[in-house]
């Protein structure tokens, strides 16, 4: 077994690596990822052909079993919870996977999460497609969680830093047989056609305005054309401008993920866009179930709806919270 | 954190307590009854509903609509409850203007799209709520055109902190979120009311907690206190006090604190340091008028 085999079986039992082989990964991660373009070109999965060893002298015996691309929204750090999601879709690399970035902050394993996602991703680059959410930023992880889960389990902020890095090569986008746009936010008023998110120099810190911004951070929202939020910052896209810009790109509709859904996937603006959200239970206490989008080669779809796993909870605080003299 | 497995049956038994059948949590004690519900987030259809009945059209993204906390006085009808739907309803009255995030001073200079539209309601849910007060039972008249209302009227008497810091025993203990929004990583929102339930009376903090990142912090505190009184059947004391703090991140770093928001995570930890901005004590009063 080679050593890459073996971290991945121990972050699948939710065991972090050390220090130097995190590195290692990241380096070699970093490699991979550096060559994908900002719309990661995902293909179609193929029906796969097992041969019978038995076959009569003429005649090849052979069984099709089907394959799928899976396309996941956010998981923020639910390790046991993803492992119902691989539970449901089936493991890497027989199925593949399409990832809308949130992988790390607000559960209690980020760092198990990410590395295990990243360690698929070096081990079988073609199967697995990371894309960068909001949430892989030096600055958001520093508020909400990851930051703080490395400082803990690793006593330094090395690993945050090695992860934070990759973050910085992650794709910020990937379409689907040219017929799916998936992206973990939405769209951009300085953004018409695919082309343009190609040329965006993406090896930064997700900035605070501009494309890149746009793309990992807007929601839509039922508004003509662009809205602006209240807070000042951040865009909200209409139906309309969703029409657009898939009439203008020749695809089917848009997957993203990026807000919180109650029963997993939402469809707006007429089948044109769907939200995506794969943590359930998020924050081990909204009671929302979750779902990924199951596609086959021809490209339909099926939504697959997931409960959270009854070991996440675990070190969670419990229903039955501890009496607190407050005042 | 440690389960707690509930007070210890000694303990009940010697406060004349009595637990909730399973299934429901919470304890009738004194002439009172203390039950709290907790249920998932308000589903899309749900939330549709809840939009249309308050003439909305953003709600926090976590609004847990079937949750809540309610304390019913069986002796006088006075049912004291605590829940999102009221809070929502003070947060439309109350509508401040929106807080600006420290990044749109430099989206003022970005290109506009030609057709914007600026949404303006007070994406922080601030709200003014501190519970909802109802007579479930309407007391026995003396006189046929006598009616009664409860209300609440200011007043000098303050929550005694010196008998609610003995350590007696808590018979019950829960805490109710009630709404919460992440301001979309922007900070955070959150609406929860906590309860403990001692041989001598209840207590109960409903908090509304603001952070936006990098801005300003909110914290609007209602703290309710009843002794138990020796008689169930009369109209029981009920103290409450309103407290509310707020600071922008600015006037803190000017007095010396830090200005990340790592530094201000958990609001019991930093409330001392917010400036109180509104206080005041008051009692519930049920008053029997004849017109």
């Amino acid at each position: 077994m080679s050593d890459l085999d073996r971290q991945i079986e121990q972050l699948k039992r939710c065991e972090p690596l050390k220090e130097s082989e995190v590195k290692a990964l990241c380096l070699k991660a970093m490699e991979i990822l550096v060559e994908e373009s900002n719309v990661q070109r995902v293909d179609a999965p193929v029906t796969g052909i097992f041969f019978l060893p038995f076959s009569m002298a003429a005649i090849v015996v052979f069984k099709l079993y089907n394959v799928f691309d899976i396309i996941c929204g956010d998981i923020h750090g639910q390790f046991y919870d993803m492992k119902e999601l691989f539970k449901v879709g089936g493991d890497c690399p027989k199925t593949n996977y399409l990832f809308l970035g949130d992988f790390v902050d607000r559960g209690f394993y980020s760092v198990e999460t990410f590395l295990l996602l990243l360690a698929l991703k070096v081990r079988y680059p073609d199967r697995i497609t990371l894309i960068r959410g909001n949430h892989e930023s030096r600055q958001i992880t520093q508020v909400y969680g990851f930051y703080d889960e490395c400082l803990r389990k690793y006593g330094s902020v090395n690993v945050w830093r090695y992860c934070t890095d990759i973050f910085d090569y992650l794709s910020l986008s990937a379409l689907i047989e040219n017929k799916i746009f998936s992206v973990h936010g939405g769209l951009s008023p300085a953004i018409t056609t695919l082309d343009q998110i190609r040329t965006i120099d993406r090896k930064q810190e997700v900035p605070h305005d501009g494309a890149m911004c746009d793309l990992l951070w807007s929601d839509p929202e039922d508004v003509d054309g662009w809205g602006l939020s209240p807070r000042g910052a951040g865009f909200l896209f209409g139906g309309n401008v969703v029409t657009s810009f898939n009439h203008a790109n020749n695809i089917d509709y848009i997957c993203r993920a990026h807000q919180l859904v109650m029963e997993g996937y939402k469809w707006m603006f007429n089948n044109q866009i769907v939200t995506v959200w794969s943590a359930p239970n998020y924050c081990y206490r909204c009671g929302n179930v979750a779902a990924i989008l199951e596609l086959d080669e021809n490209l339909n779809k099926q939504f697959r709806v997931f409960e959270a796993a009854p070991h996440e909870s675990r070190g969670v605080p419990s229903k039955k919270p501890a009496p607190d003299y407050f005042l | 954190m440690a389960e707690w497995a509930g007070a210890s049956e000694s303990d009940l038994k010697e406060a004349e307590a009595e637990l909730l059948p399973e299934g429901r949590s919470g304890l009738r004690i004194k002439g009172w009854l203390v039950e709290s519900s907790k249920r998932p987030i308000l589903g899309s259809l749900a939330r549709e509903e809840l939009e249309k009945e308050l003439g909305v059209s953003h709600l926090p993204e976590m609004v847990f609509g079937g949750s809540a906390l309610c304390l019913l006085h069986e002796g006088s009808g006075v049912k004291l409850h605590y829940n999102a739907v009221d809070a929502l309803k003070g947060w439309m009255e109350e509508a401040l203007p929106p807080v600006e995030v420290p990044a749109a001073a430099k989206w003022k200079f970005r290109s506009k799209p030609s057709q914007q539209v600026i949404l303006d309601y007070d994406y922080t849910f601030t709200t003014p709520y501190s519970g909802s007060e109802t007579l479930d039972t309407e007391p026995e008249k003396t006189n046929p055109e006598e009616y009664h209302r409860l209300y609440w009227q200011e007043c000098d008497e303050q929550i005694d902190l010196t008998v609610l810091s003995k350590k007696e025993p808590i018979l019950f203990y829960n805490e109710v979120v009630l709404y919460e929004d992440e301001l979309a990583d922007n900070g955070v929102s959150l609406l929860t009311v906590k309860v403990r339930v001692m041989p001598s009376g209840w207590f109960l903090l409903l908090r509304y907690w603001l952070r936006v990142d990098g801005v300003l912090m909110r914290l609007r505190d209602t703290r309710v206190y009843c002794a138990f009184s020796s008689d169930d059947k009369e109209m029981p004391v009920i103290i409450r006090e309103i407290c509310w703090r707020e600071a922008t991140i600015h006037s803190l770093s000017t007095k010396g604190f830090p200005s990340d928001s790592t530094a201000y995570m958990d609001p019991n930890l930093i409330s001392q340091k917010l400036p109180i901005i509104k206080h005041k004590s008051q009692r519930l009063i049920l008053s029997r008028s004849a017109d």
